[in-house]
């Protein structure tokens, strides 16, 4: 077995050798090719980790959230290129005017739980949709505006891939090791408490509503951030990228990632991203194919692993460090139940008068 | 007066046109354990409601150690005193403490369905009871300042003092719904002290427990007492209440009936009426 401290510290092991291939991978002479995506991945990992802590710790559904990745974009492009702001004073005003608005809706809206907060949300991202499209005097209409320009610090610009790459990443980590912070606190049990039992949350002196507003404040915060280094990146923002569809590949990778993780949305943001990008690029003739499989995705994850599909990795490595020496003896009597069991899963697919014959 | 923890004056609550809770008048005294008795019905949950600030009461008062609990909102002295009298403005011109405010102030309640987190373990389900005696926020708690990390470390020795108190330190580690009832309700109390609290009000805590597990819960509800903290509990199991209350209050279809001591209570008139079922008033 592993000696006692490494088990203890084994987290920082991983930490420690995340870090190590982030910094290398977008070297040519290891995983160069694919900076740009992981430019990506980052960007929509920002948004997932704000996703997680609003749906998975606080259980409150937001199905808007490109509304305020969107905000956060167009707030940049526009004040650094129409009136000529210094992009990072930008960035902070749009994170601030975009948490400003989050908390002015937060009230009302977190009057509201469950299937009509997910409406009133799912509502919020499609006129802020529309509000890109329409106010063409400043966003540019459906075209979209070019020209934005790149983050610099001095004289040093952020004008390759591989420079932007590490200024995303830097974010991105910053912003999970903050959130982590926060799940493990005082603060953190908070939330998890309102997700658990609102009336009892409440009884223990825990501000429901204001707790709600402020987590969904730092989780608009976060997609703003996310939208910033987004038009800073590509320089173009236009509305198709911050449209339903968006929203719903952020709540798709916050559910693959494990809702009530944090890390797992890297995890989530790299698989929904590498899917989209890299292993669906060959079906031209079908653009949208990657949306069917995300929806399907969405189904086999909440029927076989409710808990999210990295949580469910986890837990499955878990087991095999507990149980590996037993492995031979359980599958010798276990073994014979394991394709009863997959069986078992498969079933509940279909209503049960499918496949079982019917009483007489 | 000083002399009681809380009172309640003319406290009505109707829900449409069923007044559940009409016209009571408490006053509890401090340190004392005080069951509220009643048929199915009677209103006891809705005047704990009341009382933890779950509901606003359609009228009267309740003072908790001295301090009213209703109080004007910052926009009530904006208004000039004309408007007020003229009735014509729709606006609430006074505000009850919310149920957290009241928890930070000292009231702490348990529920009936014992309602724990299901997505936290035992230790951490108390930790949260330590909520309003601590104060970092996210700030604090995203950088992991000295503050927060001091603060932490007292809610942690706070909580298993409360574990410890219930006897149920050894099962900290645990999902809290994996415990049996009679440890969740045990779980729930402790997580309920862990506030601090001056008053605890306790919702039918020995439903569904079996004879061993009801002492237990007694022995717990006395040691609470000794701690110096009121209890007002709500119990249908006459043999429990009889044995702990030094008080008791017997409501009936939200009006209260009869108070006293057990020996004076069981007594009662309008009690036994009450229970047993009464003639119709006008025969």
């Amino acid at each position: 077995m592993m000696p006692g401290w490494v088990k203890s510290k084994w987290r920082y092991f991983v930490v420690a050798a995340l870090m190590i291939f982030l910094v290398l991978l977008p070297f040519k002479w290891f995983l160069g090719q694919y900076t740009s995506i992981m430019i990506f991945i980052g960007i929509s990992t920002m948004i997932t980790v704000g996703l997680c802590l609003l749906m998975g710790y606080t259980g409150q559904v937001s199905l808007g959230q490109a509304a305020y990745y969107g905000l956060g974009a167009y707030f940049s492009a526009v004040l650094s290129k129409t009136y000529g702001w210094n992009p990072w004073l930008a960035m902070v005003i749009a994170a601030i005017a975009t948490g400003s608005f989050a908390y002015i809706i937060g009230y009302p809206i977190f009057r509201l739980r469950g299937n009509y907060l997910a409406m009133a949300t799912l509502g919020i991202g499609l006129i802020m949709w529309v509000l890109f499209n329409q106010l063409s005097q400043y966003t540019g209409g459906p075209d979209g505006m070019s020209g934005i320009p790149y983050l610099s610090i001095g004289g040093f610009a952020f004008d390759t891939n591989f420079k932007r790459y590490f200024l995303v990443w830097f974010f991105c980590l910053a912003i999970l090791f903050l959130s982590q912070n926060i799940v493990r606190s005082r603060t953190g049990r908070a939330l998890r408490a309102i997700h658990g039992n609102e009336a009892a949350a409440q009884s223990l002196g825990i501000n429901v509503t204001q707790f709600k507003v402020k987590i969904f404040v730092l989780s608009s915060v976060y997609a703003s951030l996310a939208g910033s280094l987004f038009a800073h990146h590509l320089r173009h923002v236009s509305p198709q990228s911050f449209d339903f569809l968006a929203s719903v590949k952020l709540v798709v990778m916050a559910v693959i990632g494990g809702l009530a993780s944090v890390w797992g949305a890297i995890f989530g943001a790299g698989t929904t991203r590498l899917l989209s990008d890299k292993l669906l690029l060959g079906f031209n003739q079908f653009p949208q194919l990657d949306i069917i499989i995300y929806g399907l995705i969405l189904m086999l994850v909440m029927i076989f692993t409710p808990e999210g599909l990295f949580i469910a990795l986890k837990s499955g490595i878990k087991w095999l460090q507990l149980n590996w020496r037993h492995l031979p003896e359980i599958m010798r009597t276990q073994g014979k139940e394991l394709p009863h069991r997959i069986k078992d899963r498969l079933t509940r697919l279909v209503p049960a008068r499918w496949w079982r014959k019917a009483e007489p | 007066m000083s002399g009681t923890i809380l009172e309640t004056k003319g406290l009505t609550k109707a829900f449409g046109g069923l007044v559940a809770v009409d016209n009571v008048d408490l006053a509890i005294e401090p340190g004392r354990i005080t069951a509220i008795i009643g048929p199915n019905g009677a209103g006891k949950t809705s005047l704990f409601n009341l009382i933890a600030g779950v509901y606003r009461p359609t009228s009267g008062d309740i003072i908790f150690n001295g301090r009213s609990l209703k109080y004007a909102p910052w926009y009530a002295k904006a208004i000039p005193p004309k408007l007020k009298q003229q009735k014509l403005l729709k606006v609430r011109l006074e505000r009850h403490a919310p149920a957290h405010k009241r928890t930070a102030l000292g009231i702490a309640r348990t529920f009936q369905h014992v309602n724990l987190f299901g997505n936290m373990s035992v230790l951490e389900n108390i930790m949260t009871g330590q909520h309003p005696r601590s104060k970092y926020g996210f700030f604090a708690a995203a950088l992991r300042l000295p503050k927060a990390r001091r603060e932490e470390e007292m809610i942690n020795l706070n909580a298993m003092k409360y574990l410890n108190m219930v006897g149920l330190g050894k099962h900290s580690g645990k999902n809290a719904l994996s415990l049996p009832l009679g440890q969740q309700k045990l779980l729930s109390i402790a997580r309920a002290m862990a506030t601090e609290p001056k008053l605890i009000l306790l919702d039918e805590p020995g439903a569904g427990l079996n004879a061993l597990e009801k002492r237990e819960l007694s022995d717990l509800i006395k040691r609470i007492r000794e701690m110096g903290i009121t209890v007002i509990l709500v119990e249908h199991d006459m043999p429990l209440v009889m044995g702990i209350a030094e008080w008791i209050i017997v409501l009936d279809s939200g009006r209260k009936i009869a108070e006293g001591t057990a020996a004076q209570v069981q007594k009662d008139k309008k009690v036994i009426a009450a229970y047993l079922g009464e003639e119709t008033e006008d025969a």
